[in-house]
């Protein structure tokens, strides 16, 4: 009900912001926030809220009327979307990443400049809060690391409703309940790697339990408490073993990092033997320097954890927000988080191409969690008892 | 008559007018975050539950972490104080070989971003795979030599990259001593090592202790080093646990803010004492009487201050910039080079990524920017302070000093709350980045300036005064030309300061304001090590650029002059 609300709210304010927008504009027809116009662009960026408040709803529901541009099967409005000129993708994901995301978008519109904001999940959650506490509406859309911060943010009426024409590749478990707040982009899964030079194939851990053995003590890396994916695999594992198989985890002085590269680097040079938390993406991009290690995907099943990509009500720039959804869900942006080095994730569209490597996301057992309400309400069991093991309290 | 008291007026009413835009800068930030500290619940809007010292009380379960915290900061200060004491004293005042040249060595392990001295030791000196280590093996050693992961280790690798400040601030004071007390010393027979206790010390002892407070309470607040080097030994200090602690979700920046409040207060408790201290002191240096700097010649001793100087720079500088620059050109970082390892595509994905380059513009014009407007805004508090007789000038002085005393990170949420509730259109946009860097490095420049000023004689403006130049003609030739160095030092250390800032700038930077140490943070979080140091090493080039085209141009206008 919210959600509706929120989007047909969203349709009055859309018209009287690109009426400001226009305003904004600089002559060159580039951004609207640039620097030089900084000031027009806040003021009219800042009367936005009020005139959107005053001007009249209207209830309606929206029929997407879909069009294919570049190849891409779209609801939104090209032509005002180019018009809108610009767009402010808000991202968990590293800059470079985000920076490959933006120029491939803006590659196939160049009328629109794509910018991002990029950083870690929990500070991004908490920056885009504030901002709309504060009224501040700067983000077009915007991508969470896992689904419990989506289901928060949603249930703050976070997102606008848009029901893309993209949404028949994917399975209705692949998108938000009910459909039309966010989509399931990516997924990232991982599973145990070692380091050949410092293990033997024979000896490697082939299976989830394996990395109890006392031989493992001191040698094992995972990730801290801050990492949405360590979160799902001790949600996930424990409900395969049981609570006391953290406990036993928790005996071998595992050593935490933050930092992906950290726990790749570390492992490609022995420092450590085995990562208990190896995620696929950061396996592949240290496996295509050569590094010496190895992926072992436990029969058990492989941790997953799905992030979450969805358009911001209020956005500044709903048609090229709408569009660049769109452009994401088709085969073309699912191709691009499938292979660039700085994402490596993988897809749940329907008909996409395999992974580099030829593998396809279906050749995994992938363990997501599905039971919501559990997995949400088990975060700070986790964060206490991984912080404890770690050392942090 | 009149016209003096309406002068005075005038000077009164700008002064007060600096108050109030520090306060505004300084204090506003820090309401938000005491609010927020005693916020309990998750912190967030549908999870506050009411206000209570609910934070606080939780503070005693971190004892290990306020301890280590202590000892590393403690331990970084003493070999950052030591250390930049002594090559400060080299560089100024002794004949070493090569002295201008070692001089601009100097600046750089403090513009090497500190994450990147910490890379880059991790990389030597790591345990099992460090280079260094992995050397030694190979040379037929046993075991490991080094060890960086360790509590010395850490404070070892914050001395260097946090600590060569302390150089830059002691400098600064030790250029304007009048030799000719040195020489006094050396005359009626007292050694060398004497007269650099008994009289060289006590008199750069403001800008000495100053330093001490500056050093220590940066290090407090560091986090770099201990990030990168501490957490495979599970060894925290305050700033990595407030870091986990923002980063993660939920947030937990209620408890992340008590945290910053505790820094907090030890900093003030630091301030109190420094201005104890330096109380009802002279350490007038510069007065009427004319000097020239002239170096001590030291005879033979000369190369052994080069040595040590030299030592300290392969240790700083090429040690660590040798090794980012081997690792940035290898598609996998290893100690021993082998030519199918080659490559020079981490360069090719650093220079081709827009954003970077929009950041290394960004950067620069914020580090020039912040440097102007903060050495104007910090040279006046620092002349509020020490040369009138301003009231509440006590409270300015403590108040430009809190910025210090909060974590970057946890200070930039607080300058987050504060603007964005403003209907100021500066959220998201390179001037918020301007507020927060010049709010920041308040402390940095006022320690810096006022150090200096306490070390001129007040006769000298008087004189002026005297002679009938009126406020703006005294400070443009009396004073300023007098606090050149010390000036000059703020300028630099503002700008590298801005450029390499980090934990404040992660927050706030916008979609079109993305500044370029992040951008280097967030590869090496995500991307890859060897893409890191090629980011740093640019970084690193280009600052080094700036600086040198900045020295040739003031050494130009000094020949000049």
């Amino acid at each position: 009900m919210t959600e509706k609300f929120n989007g047909n709210a969203n349709t009055a304010r859309e018209e009287s912001m690109s009426k400001e927008i226009k305003t904004g504009k600089s002559a060159d027809g580039g951004l609207v926030i640039g620097r030089r116009n900084v000031l027009r662009a806040g003021l009219s960026l800042a009367a936005l809220p009020v005139l959107g408040a005053i001007a009249p709803r209207r209830a309606f529901a929206e029929a997407v009327k879909a069009t294919t541009v570049q190849g891409i099967e779209t609801g939104a409005d090209v032509a005002a979307a180019e018009k809108e000129g610009s767009l402010v993708f808000y991202t968990h994901d590293s800059g470079a990443a985000a920076a490959a995301i933006c120029d491939a978008f803006q590659k196939d519109f160049p009328k629109i400049s794509a910018r991002y904001v990029s950083l870690q999940n929990g500070a991004l959650f908490s920056k885009i809060l504030s901002e709309r506490q504060a009224s501040r509406y700067n983000a077009d859309v915007i991508q969470f690391s896992d689904l419990g911060t989506a289901i928060d943010f949603k249930k703050k009426g976070g997102y606008a409703e848009y029901q893309s024409p993209q949404q028949k590749f994917y399975a209705p478990e692949h998108l938000s309940d009910p459909a039309g707040s966010f989509f399931w982009i990516g997924m990232s899964f991982a599973g145990i790697a070692y380091c050949t030079d410092r293990v033997k194939k024979a000896d490697a851990p082939s299976s989830w339990k394996d990395i109890l053995d006392p031989k493992w003590r001191g040698q094992l890396s995972c990730k801290q408490a801050t990492s949405g994916m360590q979160f799902t695999e001790w949600y996930e594992l424990r409900k395969l073993y049981g609570d006391d198989y953290w406990t036993s985890f928790g005996k071998q002085k595992p050593k935490g990092f933050n930092s992906r590269v950290q726990l790749f680097d570390r492992l490609a040079k022995g420092d450590d033997s085995v990562c208990t938390m190896a995620e696929w993406a950061g396996y592949s991009l240290a496996k295509q320097k050569n590094a010496p290690i190895e992926f072992v995907a436990p029969k058990d099943g492989l941790p997953s954890s799905p992030m979450a990509n969805g358009i911001v009500s209020n956005a500044p720039h709903p048609q090229a927000a709408r569009l660049f959804t769109d452009w994401l869900m088709s085969i073309k942006g699912q191709r691009l988080y499938q292979e660039n080095p700085y994402l490596f994730y993988g897809s749940v569209r329907k008909d996409v191409p395999p992974m580099p490597g030829g593998l396809k996301l279906s050749d995994f057992k992938l363990l997501v969690p599905t039971d919501m309400k559990s997995f949400l309400g088990s975060r700070s069991a986790f964060n206490s008892q991984w912080n404890e093991m770690l050392g942090l309290l | 008559m009149i016209a003096r008291t309406s002068a005075r007026r005038k000077g009164m009413v700008s002064g007060i007018a600096i108050v109030a835009v520090v306060g505004i800068f300084v204090l506003y930030p820090i309401f938000f975050l005491l609010q927020a500290a005693l916020k309990q619940g998750d912190g967030t809007v549908e999870g506050s539950t009411g206000y209570g010292l609910g934070n606080f009380e939780r503070l005693p379960s971190y004892a290990s972490i306020v301890w280590n915290t202590l000892e590393v900061s403690v331990v970084a200060t003493i070999i950052a104080i030591v250390v930049g004491f002594l090559i400060a004293y080299i560089l100024t005042r002794t004949n070493v070989p090569f002295r201008r040249g070692l001089e601009q060595l100097m600046a750089v392990p403090y513009y090497v971003t500190p994450l990147l001295g910490a890379f880059a030791w991790s990389l030597l000196g790591a345990p099992h795979s460090g280079f260094v280590n992995q050397f030694w093996q190979a040379l037929g050693g046993e075991g490991s030599i080094v060890n960086v992961t360790s509590a010395m280790g850490i404070a070892w690798v914050m001395a260097l990259f946090e600590g060569s400040v302390a150089f830059v601030m002691i400098s600064a004071v030790m250029q304007s001593i009048d030799p000719s007390l040195e020489e006094a010393s050396q005359v009626i027979g007292a050694s060398r090592f004497s007269t650099m206790m008994r009289v060289t010390l006590p008199l750069v002892a403001p800008g000495v202790l100053g330093a001490v407070v500056y050093v220590f309470a940066e290090m407090l607040g560091s986090f770099s080093a201990a990030l990168v080097l501490g957490t495979p030994d599970r060894f925290y200090v305050l700033t990595t646990a407030i870091f986990l602690m923002v980063t993660q979700y939920p947030p937990r920046i209620p408890l992340a803010a008590a945290m910053g409040v505790v820094l907090f207060a030890v900093m003030f408790l630091m301030t109190y004492f420094y201005r104890k201290m330096i109380a009802g002191r002279s350490y007038v240096t510069v007065s009427g009487k004319a000097f020239r700097p002239r170096p001590v010649d030291v005879g033979g001793l000369r190369w052994v201050y080069f040595g040590l100087v030299g030592a300290y720079i392969f240790l700083a500088v090429v040690l660590p910039l040798l090794t980012l620059a081997y690792v940035s050109v290898q598609q996998l970082a290893t100690a021993l080079p082998a030519w199918s390892n080659f490559t020079l595509e981490h360069y090719r994905v650093a220079l081709s990524q827009n954003a970077i380059r929009f950041a290394i513009r960004n950067s620069l014009e914020l580090g020039v920017m912040t440097a102007t407007i903060g050495v104007a805004l910090t040279g006046t508090i620092s002349w509020l302070l020490h040369r009138t007789n301003l009231p509440g000038r006590g409270a300015l002085e403590y108040i430009s000093m809190f910025p210090q005393a909060v974590p970057r990170l946890v200070f930039a949420f607080g300058i987050m709350w504060a603007w964005l509730v403003l209907p100021v259109p500066i959220y998201g946009t390179i001037w918020l980045l301007l507020i927060a860097y010049v709010t920041v490095f308040l402390p940095l420049g006022v320690r810096t300036i006022s150090s200096v000023l306490l070390q001129l004689d007040k006769t000298l403006d008087e004189c002026g005064q005297v002679c009938g130049a009126n406020w703006s003609q005294r400070l443009r030739t009396i004073n300023v030309p007098l606090l050149r160095p010390g000036i000059m030092a703020a300028w630099m250390l503002l700008f590298i300061g801005a450029v390499r800032e980090l934990g404040a700038s992660i927050l706030l930077v916008g979609p079109n304001s993305q500044v370029l140490t992040p951008a280097i943070v967030d590869a090496w979080n995500y991307s890859s090590s060897e893409l890191t140091a090629a980011m740093a090493l640019i970084q690193t080039v280009v600052v080094g650029a700036v600086i040198a085209i900045f020295t040739v141009l003031t050494r130009r206008r000094e020949l000049k002059g």
